[in-house]
This record gives C-alpha cells, sequence and structure tokens, in this order.
C-alpha cells in the first residue's frame, strides 16, 4: 500500500484527467478510512501538485450543486517525474 | 457547458479566479508565518538553554565542561533537544490526524529518502558548519545565513526550472541586504585567525538550508507536509544525538561517556525541558510551513517570507527574554526596525511588480467611473 500522496498523484498517471471528486471516488475502496481523503485535502494536494509542475490543469466548470469542479492532467513530463519517484 | 456535464459561465469563472488567488495568499501567509515560529523556537530555545542544568554549564559551570564542550558539543545538544522534543509533537501530529501509518509508508521511498537528505543537510550537517564558522571566523558570519534564501531561488531554478526573473532576483537582493543589516549588529570588531575558513564553512551552512528549503519543498508537492516534516525533525534530533553529539564529545577528549552524561542530564533538567517542548513545538509549525510555503508559492518567494526570521528571531527575543523575563541585551536597535520594512519592501517586489498595485487602483477608478 503507499502513501495516499503517491496514490493520488499515481492516479494521473493512469487516466485521461480527473477532478478532486474523481481522485476520491476511485480511491475510497483502498483510502475510504482516510482522514485527509477529502475534498479540501485532495484538492490542496492537486493545487501543490501544479503549483510544482508535476499536474496541469485542463478545464473547470460548475456542477448542478454549484460546486467548482477543476479538472487537472499529468502532462509527459509530470507523469515521467511521478513515475520516477513514485514506483509501482 | 463542458464535456463533464459542468456550466463555464461567470460565476464559475470567478469562484476559479478566488481560489487560484486565494492559494497563492495563503502560500505567502503559511510562508511568513513559518519566520514568525522560528523567531519564536529560536527565543524558546534561547531561554531553555539559560534554565536549570543549563544556568550552570553556562554560568557557574560546576562540571568544569572545556571550553570547546560549552562552545561545540552543548550547541548541537541544544539543538538535538530541541529538534527530538519537535520530532515527539510531530508523531503526535501524525498519529491524531491518521497519518501515522503513511509516515512510516514514506520513509524507505525514493522522496523519502531525500526528505532525510535534505533533513541531514540542513539539520546536523549546516548546523555544525554554522557554529564552527562562527567559533574560527567571528560573529561576522552570522549575516552569512541570510545568503540562504538567494540559495533556495537559485537552486529552485537549477533543479526545479522555477520561475527566477529579473523582478524576483531585486527582491531577493533586498531581502539579503535586509537581513545582512539585521546581522551585521552582532558583528563585532574581531579579526579571529582562520577567519577566511571559517565564513567559508560558514558558506556551506548557507548552502545546505537552501538546499533544504528548495529540495524539502518540491519534496512536499509529493510528500504531505505533516509526514515531510516528522521525517525531518525525527531524522535531525536522532542523528544530532546519536552521531553530532558523541562526536563532539570523543573530539573534546571526553569521549562518548561524556556526550552520554551530558544528554541525560540535559533531558532531566525540568526547568529548562518546559521551554525546550514550547520551542521544539513552534520548531515543528517553523520548519513544517517552511516546506508548505515552499511548495504552494515557489522557493524564490517561499525563502523570502520565512527569511523573515532574520527579523523574527531578534524581536521575539527582544520580547521574550527581553520585555518579560527582564534579561538584559536584547533590546533592537533601530536599523533591525528599519530592516524590517525594507524586508517586507523586497518581499513584496518577488511576490508581485508593486506597481499593479496602482494599476489595480487605476482599473477600480475606471470601474466606478
Amino acid at each position: 500500500m503507499k502513501p495516499l500522496n503517491y496514490a493520488i498523484l499515481k492516479h494521473f498517471t493512469k487516466v485521461k484527467e480527473a477532478s478532486t471528486e474523481d481522485v476520491i471516488e476511485a480511491l475510497k475502496g483502498k483510502y475510504g478510512n482516510f482522514k485527509a481523503l477529502n475534498r479540501k485535502d485532495v484538492l490542496a494536494a492537486l493545487m501543490t501538485a501544479e503549483a510544482n509542475g508535476l499536474l496541469e490543469e485542463t478545464r473547470f466548470g460548475m456542477d448542478e450543486a454549484g460546486t467548482l469542479k477543476i479538472y487537472y492532467r499529468a502532462h509527459k513530463e509530470g507523469a515521467d517525474t511521478i513515475n520516477k519517484y513514485i514506483k509501482d | 457547458m463542458n464535456e463533464g456535464g459542468e456550466v463555464v459561465n461567470a460565476s464559475a469563472i470567478a469562484a476559479k479566479k478566488k481560489l487560484s488567488a486565494s492559494f497563492f495568499k495563503k502560500g505567502v501567509f503559511v510562508a511568513i508565518l513559518s519566520g514568525i515560529c522560528y523567531g519564536l523556537y529560536s527565543a524558546f530555545l534561547t531561554l531553555g538553554m539559560t534554565k536549570g542544568v543549563w544556568a550552570d554549564w553556562y554560568g557557574v559551570n560546576t562540571a568544569a565542561l572545556s571550553v570547546f564542550v560549552i562552545t561545540y558539543l552543548l550547541g548541537a545538544l541544544g539543538s538535538a533537544v530541541n529538534d527530538t522534543c519537535s520530532a515527539g509533537w510531530a508523531l503526535l501530529n501524525v498519529s491524531v490526524k491518521g497519518k501515522l501509518g503513511d509516515f512510516f509508508r514514506t520513509i524507505n521511498t525514493t522522496p523519502g529518502r531525500v526528505m532525510i537528505l535534505a533533513a541531514l543537510i540542513g539539520g546536523p550537517i549546516s548546523s555544525t558548519a554554522y557554529v564552527v564558522g562562527l567559533q574560527m571566523a567571528g560573529s561576522i558570519v552570522i549575516p552569512i545565513s541570510a545568503l540562504c534564501p538567494a540559495i533556495g531561488a537559485i537552486l529552485g531554478r537549477v533543479l526545479f526550472k522555477q520561475e527566477l526573473n529579473k523582478r524576483m532576483i531585486l527582491g531577493i537582493a533586498i531581502c539579503v541586504i535586509a537581513s545582512f543589516m539585521i546581522g551585521s549588529t552582532s558583528v563585532g570588531g574581531e579579526a579571529k585567525e582562520g577567519m577566511f575558513l571559517g565564513i567559508c564553512i560558514a558558506f556551506i551552512a548557507a548552502l545546505g538550508w537552501g538546499f533544504e528549503g528548495c529540495v524539502a519543498g518540491y519534496g512536499t508537492s509529493m510528500i504531505d507536509y505533516e509526514i515531510g516534516i516528522t521525517i525531518r525533525q525525527t531524522i535531525s534530533g536522532l542523528s544530532n544525538l546519536i552521531i553530532l553529539v558523541p562526536i563532539f564529545g570523543i573530539i573534546s577528549g571526553g569521549g562518548v561517556g561524556l556526550s552520554q552524561d551530558l544528554i541525560v542530564q540535559a533531558f532531566t533538567s525540568g526547568p529548562a525541558m518546559i521551554f525546550f517542548v514550547i520551542s521544539g513545538f513552534f520548531a515543528l509549525y517553523a520548519y513544517s510551513l517552511w516546506y508548505k510555503g515552499n511548495s504552494m508559492c515557489g522557493a524564490a518567494l517561499g525563502m523570502a517570507c520565512n527569511g523573515a526570521f532574520s527579523f523574527w528571531g531578534p524581536f521575539f527575543c527582544f520580547i521574550i527574554l527581553g520585555v518579560i523575563c527582564g534579561i538584559d541585551g536584547w533590546s533592537l536597535p533601530p536599523i533591525v526596525w528599519f530592516a524590517a520594512v525594507l524586508m517586507a519592501l523586497g518581499i513584496l517586489v518577488i511576490a508581485m511588480n508593486p506597481l499593479d498595485l496602482f494599476r489595480k487602483r487605476e482599473d477600480k477608478l475606471y470601474e466606478t467611473t
């Protein structure tokens, strides 16, 4: 089992793009009991990864509930860096 | 409507802009707060080292410790006790937040090992280089530590391709000059033998701290920052206790036995330990918020905001040791206050083009007319 932050980043090397909610949904099976698997903490992890060039934003919009959803993806360089430091 | 079914309207754009701006502002706030915590931790550490058994070691010295032991070994021991207390706080923090398992899972990974390296370089290696430099060259090395934000910014540019433009370089230069001004108040007129070598050794400390801030800041883009700081304080505390203090014991001629004896006395000195527990608490936030701030707004800005510790350190020593505890010799000369204002200006220049403040004001005026 990987640390939660690693699993969040690694998820982006396996999907085209994902939002905070997508990440939580994908990881809740394995990490459902982790306190840090919540919208606020996962979004902070994604924005930090974006600030450090590991991820980039692809699009955003308001869902029906009026919640802002931001989608991110790992570009080639970001994915390579994630895979270099975080092994499967 | 985008492909996910979400609506991209004016309120979505406004919410997105607000989120991005608040993330950046939070990064700056966190980095500034780290400098304040650094000042508080320095003040309580200094206070702790005047209480209990430390008062005897640095005062009457009934244990007849040599000058070498008092200068080098006790300095390293103070850091070791502080970092060990801080590691205790960090472990408690990750336990309460349910991250203790991730702490153990992170240690033996590549980013975890990089964090350990940063902790060793920034912890015992830089701290020792700084103390040795101080002893060899005198107080002239104190302003050298002011160079670490500049070194961190350059390393961030070279290692991680972080932004470093001319305006940011100007801001960093202003901050370094301001720190230098604060540090210069501690410089005496002495010119010791081996001064040049001492300055070179002190430069290793600045290089190490610059490396730590830049690498550990980037590391926290992968590692949860609270887990990162737990690794840092645990490694720093243990390496100081197990490696550095015994090495100084051996060099002093007292052997490992002397260092063990002093370690036990330090940890069982109740009046001092109260303040080490407090300094360890602030050290936890000084370093964790430093790492977090650097990862949120880049090494250049993060380290400049944190670098204000060169003001917060003397400031909180003045408040806690001077004003509250009534110990003489901690007042701040006017140059320090001036340098603090200059440093705030430098941080502003790194963070943004100050002319934008006027442009925004003009925009608002146009909007209202």
